[in-house]
């Protein structure tokens, strides 16, 4: 009878710790889901749209958004226009182009313009409409936005020869 | 008579005052229509200068708002109201070159368009300067290019303002001519309606007292009638009176014979004062002749009888045929013998030489052809009357000039007493006559509705009565 008990409560237990282990797996599946399921947006580069530049290459936006390459090839002064820091944008570029932080992109600038080996620093605008206009009324402007706040007003460029919707476009926003 | 001809001119005062009243407020709406578009046409055109102006100015206001911060946000910010302000005016340029009419209108349009292209390309340069953050590039550029760029605009603006002043002073002027013209034509108006008024009230007044007077001379010309025609028989009577007085009549025969003449002169005397009594009583006459039905024959052969004296006296010769079967007539017996008597007796009195009267009597449709009436027509085959006297024989008292030339004696009133007593009766006297071969006055009355008849064919031969 005491061995029948203890088988019993043993199986409770058990059963119980199952339960328990299985409801805690399901919940850990259910916030897991959509990160799976949402997959990250293209950050376009963007340019004026009397800019001629279509195609830049990693190297070439790195050069232009660290400030040192300050001229297009038409002999317009090349304007960056950044967003406010934090923001996954930014985070973006950064990280991808730039291959730095926060931190050390706002030391990087302080020197170069300290030296002069940087003639302006980035513009830094709240929203990605003020991006868009920025760019629209600034002809050597260049900058990045979402796919989706891309309108008619900026022109795309090509990343790599790729542009935001092609397979292998390096540049996405989680 | 002048009652009609009064209301005639009142009816074409009327109908004056009425159409020229319709002109005169047709011309102040008019003028009333023009001044309102000329007002709306001014405060709409101010406006959109006034406007165009503002965001002129503001276009530029705002760009130059842009080099006050260095934060970006607000820079783009202004940069946008800047390119609002100028879509409107780019706008208002357009909507002011659609309305142009005059060359020079069109012209100056289009020189604003291109100035304003013009200083919108320098402002670009400028905004992108400022955004940039090249604050002295922008300064400089827009001091060497924006500021004359914008002179321009400023100096076709008020050519546009000149060339508006100019239009509305055109306006204002036209305004003024038709105002002026609306007055004129008012006045003329105002006059002419005085004037025909006056013409009016002239005529009215000339036909009120052309009556009066006409009455007056009948009247006058009545007293002297009845004067003279009792002033014979009174010279008879006096003169009678005086020889039987003066014992110049001696005999019986001869006492008879003055008691004959003042019976007779005295009968005629009476008969004239019961015919002016007469006349004045049947001025209001309808009530005066009660209706009975008549048998034309019997009537007329009583009447006929009681002119037997009158008829040997002239001369006469009278001939009187009545149709038969003849309705009853619808009349009264005293009023038919009087206008009967009264047309017999002008037929003796204006029978001229031919002592030949004749009386018809006989059915015949009515005025309108509708009803039959029984026609009673007296003719004669004498003087006959003047067709131009014709309408106005009928008038109390009015006696032909011909007639008086003649010295034929009357008052003047048998023939209005007549047709005054045939319409009481509910009949007429209707008249042919031609000059110098004599007349047909006719007594028409109206028969009994169920159109009884006596059968009787009375006639009776030409032969002394």
């Amino acid at each position: 009878m005491k061995s029948l008990i203890t088988a019993v409560l043993v199986a409770g237990v058990a059963l119980w710790t199952m339960v328990e282990a299985g409801a805690t797996l399901g919940a850990g599946t259910d916030v897991a889901l959509p990160e799976q399921g949402t997959p990250p947006e293209p950050l376009v580069i963007v340019v004026n749209r009397m800019n001629p530049v279509d195609d830049l290459s990693f190297a070439d936006l790195r050069s232009i958004f660290l400030g040192s390459r300050s001229y297009w090839n038409n002999g317009k002064r090349i304007t960056v226009v950044m967003r406010e820091p934090g923001e996954q944008e930014r985070r973006v570029i950064l990280h991808d182009v730039c291959g730095m932080d926060e931190e050390q992109f706002k030391t990087h600038f302080l020197r170069g313009l300290y030296t002069g080996e940087i003639l302006v620093s980035p513009k830094t605008l709240d929203t990605p409409v003020g991006v868009r206009k920025f760019i629209f009324n600034v002809p050597g402007a260049i900058g990045y936005l979402r796919e989706s706040d891309v309108d008619p007003t900026v022109k795309v460029v090509r990343v790599d020869e790729r542009l935001p919707w092609d397979k292998g476009y390096r540049l996405r926003v989680p | 008579m002048a009652s009609r001809h009064n209301i005639r001119l009142l009816l074409i005062v009327c109908t004056g005052t009425a159409v020229i009243g319709g002109i005169v407020i047709r011309d102040l709406q008019d003028a009333n229509v023009e001044t309102q578009e000329h007002y709306r046409r001014s405060v709409h055109g101010l406006q959109r200068i006034g406007e165009l102006q503002y965001d002129i100015q503001e276009t530029r206001r705002a760009t130059l708002y842009a080099l006050t911060t260095s934060d970006s946000n607000l820079q783009v910010v202004y940069a946008d109201q800047s390119r609002d302000a100028d879509k409107r005016v780019r706008d208002a340029i357009a909507e002011y070159e659609n309305q142009s009419k005059e060359p020079a209108e069109t012209a100056v349009a289009r020189r604003l368009a291109e100035d304003w292209s013009k200083y919108l390309a320098v402002r670009d340069e400028v905004l992108a300067s400022i955004l940039e953050g090249s604050i002295k590039d922008a300064v400089s550029l827009d001091l060497s290019n924006g500021v004359p760029a914008f002179d321009c605009v400023r100096k076709d603006l008020d050519t546009v303002k000149h060339l508006y002043d100019q239009d509305a002073a055109g306006r204002q002027a036209s305004l003024a001519a038709s105002s002026r013209r609306s007055v004129t034509r008012l006045i003329g108006i105002l006059c002419f309606t005085f004037l025909l008024s006056s013409i009016a009230v002239w005529n009215i007044q000339r036909s009120y007292m052309s009556g009066t007077i006409q009455l007056a001379r009948l009247q006058m010309e009545f007293v002297a009638s009845v004067s003279h025609e009792l002033r014979t028989p009174l010279a008879v009577l006096m003169s009678a009176a005086d020889n039987i007085a003066d014992g110049l009549v001696e005999g019986k025969a001869a006492l008879q014979k003055y008691g004959a003449i003042l019976r007779h002169q005295s009968r005629s005397i009476g008969d004239l004062v019961d015919q002016i009594l007469l006349f004045a009583s049947t001025e209001d006459s309808k009530g005066n002749y009660a209706p009975e039905r008549l048998e034309v024959g019997t009537l007329l052969a009583e009447i006929v009888s009681g002119t037997d004296e009158l008829m040997r006296k002239a001369g006469a010769v009278l001939d009187v045929r009545i149709d038969g079967n003849l309705p009853l007539i619808i009349g009264n017996r005293t009023g038919i013998s009087q206008c009967m008597q009264n047309l017999i007796g002008n037929a003796v009195k204006y029978g001229g030489d031919d002592p030949r009267i004749e009386i018809r009597a006989f059915l015949a449709p009515g005025r309108e052809g509708s009803e039959m009436v029984v026609r009673v027509a007296v003719t004669d085959h004498g003087i006959g009357i003047d067709p131009s006297e014709i309408p106005r024989i009928f008038d109390p008292f009015y006696r032909s000039p011909r007639v008086r030339a003649a010295q034929i004696h009357g008052t003047g009133l048998g023939l209005s007493l007549a047709k005054r007593i045939a319409e009481a009766m509910g009949g007429w006297i209707s008249v042919t006559s031609e000059l110098a071969r004599g007349s047909t006055f006719t007594l028409n009355m109206p028969i009994g509705r169920g159109g009884e008849t006596k059968a009787e064919n009375l006639q009776t031969s030409p032969s002394p009565s």
